[in-house]
């Protein structure tokens, strides 16, 4: 029997990660939360998820973009680099208008960028199609 | 002023060798860099070159035109000023001129006295011009700023209470849903409150800068407001582990002000000590009367503030938003009010802090004196008489 698929929310709104919490929890999916950049790194190691919705936390120099960037690029993460993306903001900007001077520094890009509040129906979507490529290519590995 | 002005240029464009050496010589005497040039064409290069606060420009040249010649100059720039010399000077060679760009007319033969006074007007009045034309930048620039940044802090909770309501209606059937709803409601009416709160402190900001909220200007003790503070927050600062102590003097402490604004100061303040502070922390609130001037201190022993911050903190967009510093409920406007009320009444505020031990913040104002014809029965009858002759001896 397949085991439920893990994701991992990294968002400091507390409220925001309660109701996508039980938002998953009742759609099948195992749930871990983290509440910073620095903690959801630290989770993304310890529980290794099949996916990422991560807030971009513009409050604190782009914390979002940070971590992104971290699991995409850095060689401490590259276990982790398959890990699909979903990154979440309340600003409409998309990447490119938010960084116009991206092209210079290897700016990552998430696989998925969605804005809050989010579409339920369509993020739950995106989920099941992320969550499941990452499993199977897991299981494919394995 | 005492700043060296940077050495403005003049450019001065005219076929007459002695008008150009003449003008040279009563704008370099002036202290202006004053270039000639003899024709229309070399004057524009020069101009173009130069970059001029001024031109003097001679309208009967040969090649190209004294009109045609400040017609371009303002297309260049319309902020160099244009002073037209001319031989010739009739009511449509001016009206002519003037809609080409030119800001004045000088008739030939014209006395150094009346170069120099209509040099200056000119120069004074374009300053003026980029002065307002940088102000109005800078408020633009403001205005957007405040738009941008209040409405991130609106749709932070209302994204949180959007999601919530969505969640449950996706959920409706279930019974997480059935055991969450009521905990979740509370939150969505917390969130609610804490965006009431957000509008209602910017409204008080604005309000005090517009000057429109209503202001007595009466005497109130610092004391009383002080303890009162205090008491209401006993209880909060019992839960945060915080002790509060007021180290006031005998004498009363009175200043002139409002009562509620005057609240709403310290208020800002020792609410931050309390929830900026450790456990088993305190919160002392310390007066002292001087010469005219009334001191309260607000010292805790919290968490301080970062040297790179101190400068920003009275900031209305600025808030610590560090990684791991503790997330405090709050617009982040509370310090931005509290000076504006202390700048509102002509004193001043100040902060130390050393971080990880703790921050004061000291607030002066002037202390209370009554005018003519008032009553203040803390003083006695002589200090009172003697004031009133000082009063009127002014």
């Amino acid at each position: 029997m397949p085991t439920s698929p893990r994701v991992l929310v990294i968002d400091d709104d507390e409220d925001f990660r309660a109701s996508v919490r039980s938002l998953l929890e009742n759609h099948g999916y195992v749930v871990f939360e983290a509440d910073s950049g620095t903690d959801g790194l630290r989770k993304v190691v310890e529980h290794k998820p099949n996916l990422i919705v991560l807030d971009v936390m513009m409050k604190c120099c782009t914390e979002g973009y940070g971590v992104n960037q971290a699991i995409k690029h850095q060689e401490e993460y590259r276990d982790y680099r398959s890990i699909p993306v979903v990154m979440t903001s309340s600003i409409e900007l998309s990447p490119d208008e938010l960084f116009p001077m991206a092209g210079e520094v290897e700016m990552i890009r998430p696989d998925y960028y969605l804005t809050k509040p989010l579409d339920i129906p369509g993020f739950l979507q995106v989920v099941e199609r992320a969550a499941s490529a990452c499993r199977s290519r897991n299981a494919g590995e394995a | 002023m005492s700043e060296p002005a940077e050495q403005e240029t003049i450019v001065i464009i005219d076929d007459d060798y002695a008008i150009r050496l003449s003008c040279k010589k009563i704008l370099s005497k002036m202290g202006f860099r004053a270039e000639t040039f003899e024709d229309g064409a070399q004057g524009l290069e020069g101009v173009a070159r130069l970059k001029p606060g001024l031109a003097v420009v001679d309208l009967k040249m040969p090649g190209i035109s004294g009109m045609e010649v400040i017609a371009r100059i303002h297309e260049m720039d319309p902020e160099i000023v244009v002073v037209v010399i001319t031989g010739y000077p009739t009511i449509d060679t001016a009206v002519a001129a003037m809609k080409c760009g030119a800001y004045d007319f000088l008739p030939k033969p014209f006395s150094p006295d009346e170069l120099r006074l209509i040099v200056n007007r000119g120069l004074e009045r374009r300053r003026l011009a980029i002065e307002s034309r940088r102000a109005e930048v800078e408020r633009a620039l403001l205005k957007r700023r405040f738009v941008t940044f209040v409405s991130h802090q609106l749709q932070t909770p209302l994204v949180a209470i959007h999601q919530y309501l969505s969640v449950l209606k996706n959920l409706d059937h279930t019974e997480d849903a059935a055991a969450k709803r009521q905990q979740w409601f509370d939150r969505c009416l917390a969130r609610t409150g804490e965006m009431q709160t957000i509008i209602k402190d910017w409204l008080t900001l604005a309000r005090i800068e517009g000057d429109t909220l209503s202001r007595q200007r009466v005497k109130v003790d610092l004391k009383r407001i002080v303890a009162d503070i205090l008491a209401t927050y006993e209880e909060m600062a019992g839960q945060n582990s915080v002790s509060l102590e007021a180290r006031m003097p005998e004498d009363a402490c009175c200043v002139r002000g409002d009562r509620n604004c005057l609240s709403v100061l310290f208020d800002n303040l020792i609410v931050n000590a309390i929830k900026y502070n450790k456990p088993g922390g305190k919160v002392t609130v310390s007066g002292e009367a001087r010469e005219g001037e009334i001191e309260i201190s607000v010292i805790d022993t919290g968490v301080g503030i970062p040297e790179r911050y101190r400068q920003l903190l009275f900031d209305e967009f600025f808030r610590v938003e560090d990684e791991g510093c503790k997330k405090t409920a709050g617009t982040g406007l509370g310090l931005a009010i509290s000076k504006k009320i202390v700048s509102e009444m002509g004193g001043s505020i100040v902060v130390e802090s050393e971080v990880d031990a703790g921050s004061t913040f000291r607030v002066r104002l002037l202390a209370f004196r009554a005018q003519a014809g008032e009553e203040d029965n803390n003083r006695s009858p002589d200090e009172l008489s003697s004031e009133e002759d000082t009063d009127r001896g002014r």
